[in-house]
């Protein structure tokens, strides 16, 4: 048996907490956003898209999962000083990355290429990003939380975790076989 | 409504739970305050990490410094059991030169307490009571007087590599002690507790009850004499009476401003919440300490990916140690670091790269690919006090309408020279075992002091019994109250300090 972490949800080998939290977020419709604005939105989806690309048909809402955070005022514990809240952070941060993809490319970050997109991104992650709203916003600060929040939601997905070959989510019973090289029916 | 209770015990993590046991074994009427909620871990627990994020305290703290710390998951958890809820139960002793920084190095401070007679019988007590796992003999510190509990638990696929590597090195290696049951154990107030299942998930909560959290340990045995537990109550204010002592504090459950009175307080809230309650209320702080000597365990981790399969989400994390490096020859920092294998939650594992390793896109995604193939090896190590490093409340407030803290932390040389040390070491020793594309991952973990214990009144907040020198019914337990970082996990030994601040307690009134 091939099991991923989507094919042992129907099974007894996960519990029912674990079972139910999964098929939740497995089936979460797409979000409306509620705090960002719609063209905040799409620009967000496609900073997200280069942070953590995703291929498959099926596709995980990184925006989405911000947004929801955001708007329930949610946050992990903690926040660098010289950063605002997190939601000010949010929307100077994305009006930064608008402002650093005009002036080196003099284009929205939507309509530059991959590679476009992808050097706005790496010259804000090494604070060499042109626009003025980086003067106000540790460029490299606002990225590491943006990374952190788009790779939390997507590997916290069932169907990231499958592209990974987790299956620690298995949790029905213990584990015995747990030295190097040694698997268990339900993680081959 | 009107009743006063003999004491009351603020926070139900390491700190409290002990001390509340203690106390109404002694026939107190005692009650607890805690700002969680009480979990039943078989039915709420999923192994899921971000279901499990409700163990983490999230009211926001504002990091600044050079070194600026994580909280959340990384320092703070709420829920009855505070944060051993969510830590990994790994439980080495201090070594009696842990207490001697002072003295050993010119620098830093010694502990107003003596190894033998303060500390080692409660260890002792601690370990026994919980079921802690481990090896006997255990190869550092002075000999024991007890051998664990338990026979050490089974090592995972980090552990064998870490073993692997060390062997070539010459770097002696043992099984860690841990808090997690490696056989089913029973103990009287508290029952059959089952052996732990490999389920690797401890930092996300145990399911099964085989981690010594507290809710399945000291709680239980406190409600078994007697205490009470009042769990969604937050703390707000401690209230002086004329008198000058605490008489009783305002907190808020469910919206509303609820009161207790009572004729003793310990404040067991840890390292940050501590002495912001303290600040808040202006309080205790004649000597100017309370927020100050921030100390955070040096806490380097290096991560490689293996040919072999290593599924780092089995068995206890911290599953193999090594002491070796307590006081290396020639070192150039103070004090020392212990070594351990890490296993890793997927989501912990690829958020903190994605955060520190600086990777992204194509990179990122076939580094997570990977996961099924990686192990960790870490250090803990000693961290000294410094004039910079504090705590203090700043102007924000948060969703309670309380002043956010603010807390300042820079590594010094001697931390930095420490952590060079060890990125070595760990380098090579991963090295040896065949890791592949290995990044390290700087960081400092267990935020320490903030309500020193000592002596002077001058220059500490509390005396060597945890009562605070200001106000005589005002007791400290939790890791606030270390006067130096120690270079292991804290969790031990603040239990062995809450019951010998309960036994002094109960002897002096």
């Amino acid at each position: 048996m091939n099991y991923t972490a989507i094919t042992l949800l129907e099974t007894d080998l996960v519990t029912d907490p674990t079972r139910n939290v999964l098929i939740a977020r497995l089936n979460a419709p797409a979000r409306q956003p509620a705090f960002f604005l719609p063209d905040e939105f799409t620009l967000l989806e496609a900073v997200c898209d280069r942070l953590v690309p995703q291929q498959a048909a099926e596709r995980i809402d990184m925006a989405g999962q911000i947004d929801k955070r955001l708007t329930e005022g949610e946050g992990d514990g903690w926040r660098y000083d010289d950063l605002p809240p997190d939601a000010e952070a949010y929307r100077l941060g994305l009006r930064g990355i608008t402002e650093s993809a005009e002036v080196m490319f003099g284009n929205s970050f939507q309509n530059l290429s991959d590679v476009q997109q992808d050097k706005v991104l790496a010259d804000i992650q090494s604070m060499v990003a042109p626009g003025e709203t980086w003067k106000q916003l540790p460029a490299d600060r606002f990225f590491e939380e943006l990374m952190a929040d788009a790779a939390g939601a997507y590997y916290s997905h069932p169907l990231a975790q499958a592209e990974i070959n987790y299956v620690g989510m298995a949790d029905g019973s213990g584990w015995e076989r747990i030295g190097l090289n040694e698997l268990e029916e339900r993680e081959k | 409504m009107n009743e006063t209770v003999d004491a009351v015990v603020i926070g139900t993590g390491a700190g409290g739970a002990p001390l509340l046991a203690r106390l109404a074994k002694a026939g107190l009427r005692v009650v607890a305050l805690e700002a969680g909620k009480h979990w039943n871990p078989k039915q709420d627990f999923a192994t899921d990490e971000k279901e499990q994020e409700k163990l983490f305290w999230t009211d926001e703290r504002l990091s600044a410094g050079n070194d600026a710390l994580a909280f959340g998951s990384n320092n703070s958890g709420i829920g009855v059991g505070g944060s051993t809820l969510h830590y990994t139960a790994y439980t080495p002793r201090a070594q009696p030169t842990d207490l001697r920084i002072r003295t050993d190095f010119g620098v830093g401070e010694d502990w107003p307490l003596d190894f033998a007679t303060d500390i080692d019988p409660y260890y002792d007590e601690v370990e026994q009571f919980l079921g802690v796992s481990g090896p006997s003999p255990y190869p550092w510190g002075p000999p024991r007087k007890k051998a664990y509990a338990l026979g050490p638990l089974p090592i995972n696929g980090a552990g064998q590599l870490m073993e692997r590597g060390c062997k070539t090195m010459g770097i002696k290696t043992s099984p860690a002690a841990n808090a997690a049951l490696s056989a089913g154990y029973y103990q009287e107030g508290v029952g059959f507790r089952h052996a732990c299942t490999n389920r690797g998930f401890c930092q996300a909560g145990c399911s099964v009850g085989a981690k010594a959290s507290m809710d399945v340990t000291y709680l239980p045995l406190a409600v078994h004499y007697g205490a009470e537990i009042r769990s969604e109550c937050f703390v707000t204010q401690l209230v002086q009476d004329a008198s000058g002592k605490i008489s009783e504090v305002i907190y808020v459950k469910n919206g509303q401003e609820e009161r207790i009175r009572f004729k003793n307080v310990f404040l067991c809230a840890g390292t940050v919440e501590t002495p912001r309650l303290l600040l808040m209320n202006g309080l205790a702080n004649d000597s100017g300490q309370v927020g100050r000597n921030i100390m955070a365990h040096t806490a380097l981790q290096i991560w490689g990916e293996f040919d072999e399969d290593v599924r780092p989400y089995k068995g206890i994390p911290g599953a193999l140690i090594s002491e070796d490096t307590h006081r290396p020859k020639n070192a150039d920092f103070v004090g020392g670091y212990l070594l351990q294998s890490i296993g890793a939650m997927p989501l912990t594992y690829i958020t903190q790269m994605a955060r520190k390793r600086g990777i992204w896109g194509q990179k990122l995604k076939r580094a997570a690919a990977a996961y099924n193939h990686v192990a960790g090896i870490n250090i803990l190590g000693d961290c000294l006090p410094y004039e910079r490093n504090f705590l203090e409340l700043s102007d924000e407030k948060d969703g309670r309408g309380l002043p956010k803290p603010r807390i300042h932390f820079s590594n010094g040389e001697s931390e930095e020279r420490m952590t060079a040390h060890a990125d070595k070491i760990m380098r090579d020793i991963w090295g040896a075992a065949g890791a592949k594309n290995v990044w390290s991952f700087p960081r400092n973990a267990h935020v320490i002091g903030t309500c020193r214990m000592g002596h002077d009144a001058d220059t500490s907040v509390v005396n060597a019994d945890g009562r605070s020198h200001d106000i005589p019914n005002l007791y400290i337990s939790d890791n606030s109250t270390f006067p130096s970082a120690l270079s292991v996990n804290p969790a031990l030994t603040i239990m062995a300090l809450a019951l010998r601040t309960a036994d002094k307690f109960l002897a002096n009134t």
